[in-house]
């Protein structure tokens, strides 16, 4: 079995105290992973980790089959990534935001990269507009474009949906079905449990910077029921944040 | 396309799309343009005057000594410039070294950036190069609005001479901008807080320009603004001497006012440079090492720092 | 009668936070540090003058000549404060303007001008809760340099302070604060109205080259005796009254250099400073009085300058949409 993203006691501390407790988790390729938990887990920690914009405090994790402290530059040929809030350049265009980033990503064809992602994400229409105009759902399909342009192997995205309409948050849940379709390994972030329920083929839950849960989507169903039940699982693995 | 030179071409693109960096630089245009006024002004009132006061020897009987303002080099009616250059052209430079980091940390894309496979070396040699078109563009606006006021000035001849000065007072007014520009894309690199590197900078300019003169050569704050006063000789005492051994180097406004003072061809008679190191070695030295300050910020950037995902 | 108690309530808080925070006692430092150095040099030099003129003294004694035949130096120990003075319009004004920057970016953006701005209080009352804020922060720095410059002097000078010279000094505080307040309201309010704050920031550093350096350089560089190095006239070796005469024939140009100079407030602080210590020779050793009444121009303009601009922040309207909504 390959497997997209593997970490061995993964950990992160500031100063005194523990972000991140060792984690040890096996994403398989063409997963897409949900990443549970309240706010201050230790979700974007673990994220940033895996993006290579942090330096762990221990052990090692392998994504795309490539070390991640010996081999960054070959990690980060391999992923995508969107931050929580994405502004991009505001006194650039769309289509001159997303050549930067294609340039950048070494690619040969950068112009056909952006009016494939362009055309994919359909937001055509947003091409020569300048993203100091754009809403937060506008920025949030831009950002994404920048992180699909190159065709990663495994794409993270933390919280995705926050700050979303209904509408935009149906439509970036078609997205990535359709990006995982195309074969990408998908590692998101939420404490949105319907996001998950929707979405995801396996989810964990992290808690005070400790991993309490992983397991596939079917399994959680079998043993809770429908996927509306996921507030019980996460409930009992996290008793304290559900009662917070 | 390169990757340096994609951040290079972005970073150039949204310099020019930024209305704070654009007024800046244009005050520094418009400053060359009152500088070219003033070298005017300034010669025509001190020939008028030396035509009053030649009559007035001339009529009790005393000898006229030469014309002051065609003794010297006709380069030096540009003499103006090299205050502006040190005010408001390190400011611009300031200015552009902070927002070329800040307009990426405002914007979230250092993360981006990060998680690509792209060198932090390369990421810096890309604003660097930045900065250095950013300043040269400006000092080269200064250059030919010089140019031009030397041709069309009817009392003024330009040899082959002074135009291998005017070249090298431009190179070296560029050099002297861009040690601020780096110093200050290195601070803003290093220190994630809004508007630290244009107050990091801010500050080491402030202590070049103002306080460092006065240490070695008693020069106030007012004389240092005028290109005259400011090539003071320090007092003649043990003390000064010592200070000036210990600060000359550090003083590289005075550095680069002595060299400017000596292209333009009106540096006084007798005036030594401060410092035992010679002021030309002095400038490519603090070239150098704000160079090394501006790499040693971008490699220390933590892209996790300031932006809107912090 | 308006209710000054938010006013107070809000400068009490920002005088906490200005207490807690280690940019105003960095700033001040730096500015006492900028100012005593020139003081420290000024000082140093005068040491020299004094030790060449006993020199010549005594090669003339020695010689069998009268020591009148050369000038001995004057002493009068404000004049050491040129440095001083200049460092306060300079360095003073930079640190002023940032502190004014700051004072709106506390605000500005985080939801607390929100929370301030639905309490019941008038808006004009915050924002002079703010201007009041920035005149106790100038008097305190200005005082602190002061105080600073007035030990040095007293110790280094070998010249006891007389009381006269503490009202002087005392003045010259007074005309520091409104001109630092002044510059402070010009920071304050550039970040607060315009775009973004750091823009403001940006504007107001332009506009303090303007006032603070370039204004005052054109005027002094449009002197011609300040074209040749050591003066036109002296260069020309023509007497006084010549001199007089042929200056008359510039009038018009004169007047236009001296309109540029006065343009800037800086010039009114240096020439009302300069003329209360007798910085400048030509008030040297003068009573304070008849200085006053001749320098009231320049101490009305500092006046308006502070409490003018003070009042257009108050009178101009703010966003608070805004400035709660930026992120």
């Amino acid at each position: 079995m390959t497997f997209a993203i593997s970490t061995q006691g993964l950990a992160r501390r500031y100063g005194d105290a523990m972000a991140l407790y060792p984690l040890t988790l096996e994403i398989e390729e063409g997963e897409v992973f949900g990443f549970l938990g309240h706010n201050g887990a230790g979700k974007t920690t673990t994220i940033r980790m895996l993006t290579t914009l942090l330096a762990p405090s221990a052990g090692t994790a392998r994504v795309a089959g490539h070390d991640l402290a010996t081999d960054p530059m070959a990690v980060r040929a391999s992923i995508g990534y969107l931050p929580e809030n994405v502004r991009l350049y505001d006194n650039f265009t769309t289509v001159e935001n997303l050549l930067f980033f294609a340039r950048l990503s070494r690619l040969n064809a950068p112009e056909a990269a952006v009016d494939k992602a362009l055309t994919f994400l359909k937001i055509e229409d947003l091409a020569n507009r300048r993203v100091g105009t754009f809403s937060k759902g506008m920025r949030q399909r831009v950002g994404l474009a920048q992180a699909i342009l190159h065709r990663p192997k495994v794409l993270f995205l933390d919280e995705p949906t926050s700050g979303l309409d209904p509408m935009g948050v149906r439509m970036l849940r078609d997205i990535i079905g359709d990006l995982n379709a195309a074969g990408m390994t998908i590692f998101m972030n939420t404490h949105l449990l319907s996001e998950v329920a929707k979405s995801c083929s396996s989810i964990g839950v992290l808690s005070h910077g400790r991993l309490v849960f992983h397991d596939s989507m079917e399994a959680v169903t079998a043993r809770y029921g429908d996927e509306s039940s996921l507030e019980e699982l996460y409930m009992s693995v996290a008793p304290d944040e559900a009662a917070a | 396309m390169r990757q340096s030179r994609t951040i290079a071409a972005q970073a150039m693109t949204g310099l020019m799309r930024e209305r704070t960096v654009m007024l800046v630089a244009v005050m520094f245009v418009a400053l060359v343009f009152v500088s070219a006024y003033l070298g005017w002004a300034a010669t025509t009132t001190v020939n008028a005057i030396y035509a009053d006061a030649s009559a007035y020897l001339a009529s009790v009987g005393q000898p006229v000594p030469p014309n002051p303002v065609t003794e010297g080099s006709p380069l030096a009616i540009l003499r103006n410039l090299s205050v502006y250059v040190s005010l408001i052209g390190a400011f611009a430079a300031v200015l552009t070294g902070t927002r070329l980091i800040e307009a990426d940390r405002t914007a979230g894309t250092l993360p981006l950036m990060a998680a690509r496979p792209l060198e932090r070396v390369t990421y810096a040699r890309g604003k660097v190069e930045a900065l250095g078109r950013a300043t040269a563009a400006i000092i080269l606006v200064a250059a030919i609005v010089s140019a031009l006021t030397l041709v069309v000035m009817p009392q003024v001849r330009v040899g082959a001479a002074d135009w291998v000065h005017f070249v090298g007072f431009f190179a070296l007014s560029w050099a002297y901008v861009m040690v601020f520009g780096l110093v200050a894309l290195g601070a803003a690199a290093r220190f994630s807080a809004p508007a630290a590197g244009l107050l990091g900078a801010t500050v080491v300019w402030l202590a070049v320009t103002f306080v460092l003169p006065a240490i070695t050569g008693n020069v106030t704050p007012t004389a240092a603004i005028n290109p005259v006063s400011a090539l003071a000789a320090a007092p003649d005492t043990a003390a000064f001497q010592l200070l000036g051994d210990l600060f000359g180097p550090l003083s590289l406004s005075e550095s680069y006012k002595f060299i400017s003072a000596d292209l333009l061809g009106y540096l006084p008679d007798g005036i030594q440079p401060r410092g035992l190191i010679p002021p030309l070695v002095d400038l490519l030295l603090a070239l150098g090492i704000s160079g090394g300050i501006a790499l040693a910020g971008c490699l220390a950037l933590d892209p996790n720092q300031g932006g809107p995902d912090a | 009668m308006p209710d000054f108690s938010p006013i107070l309530t809000i400068a009490a808080r920002d005088a906490r936070e200005a207490l807690r925070d280690r940019f105003l006692l960095i700033a001040t430092l730096a500015l006492a540090a900028a100012a005593i150095t020139s003081l420290a040099t000024g000082s140093l030099a005068l040491h020299t003058d004094v030790a060449t003129y006993m020199a010549a003294k005594d090669t003339l004694i020695a010689l069998g000549k009268s020591a009148s035949a050369i000038a001995s130096p004057e002493f009068w120990p404000l004049k050491l404060l040129r440095g001083t003075v200049e460092q306060l319009e300079i360095m003073g004004a930079v640190i002023a303007l940032v502190a004014g920057y700051r004072a709106a970016v506390s605000e500005r953006g985080r939801q607390t001008l929100a929370l301030i701005l639905t309490r019941p209080l008038r808006r004009w009352q915050v924002l002079a809760a703010k201007l009041l804020g920035g005149f106790f922060l100038a008097a305190t720095a200005a005082g602190a340099v002061t105080i600073a410059a007035a030990i040095l002097l007293e110790l280094t000078s070998g010249v006891g302070l007389m009381l006269s010279d503490l009202g002087r000094l005392t003045v010259g505080w007074a005309a520091a604060v409104l001109y630092l307040s002044g510059i402070y309201t010009v920071g304050f309010a550039l970040s607060l109205w315009l775009r973004s704050a750091s823009a403001g920031l940006v504007y107001a550093f332009a506009l303090w080259m303007l006032m603070v350096l370039v204004a005052p350089q054109i005027g002094d560089t449009m002197d011609p005796d300040n074209q040749v190095a050591g003066g036109v006239f002296a260069a020309l070796s023509v007497p006084k009254a010549e001199q007089d005469r042929i200056k008359a024939g510039f009038a018009t140009y004169e007047t236009i250099r001296n309109d540029i100079e006065i343009s800037s407030p800086t010039k009114h602080f240096e020439r009302f400073t300069f003329a209360v210590l007798g910085i400048k020779d030509t008030y040297t050793g003068k009573p304070l009085g008849p200085i006053l009444t001749e320098k009231s121009g320049d101490a009305l303009f500092l006046i308006l300058f502070a409490f003018g601009l003070g009042a257009i922040v108050l009178l101009v309207p703010i966003n608070p949409d805004r400035l709660t909504k930026e992120n």
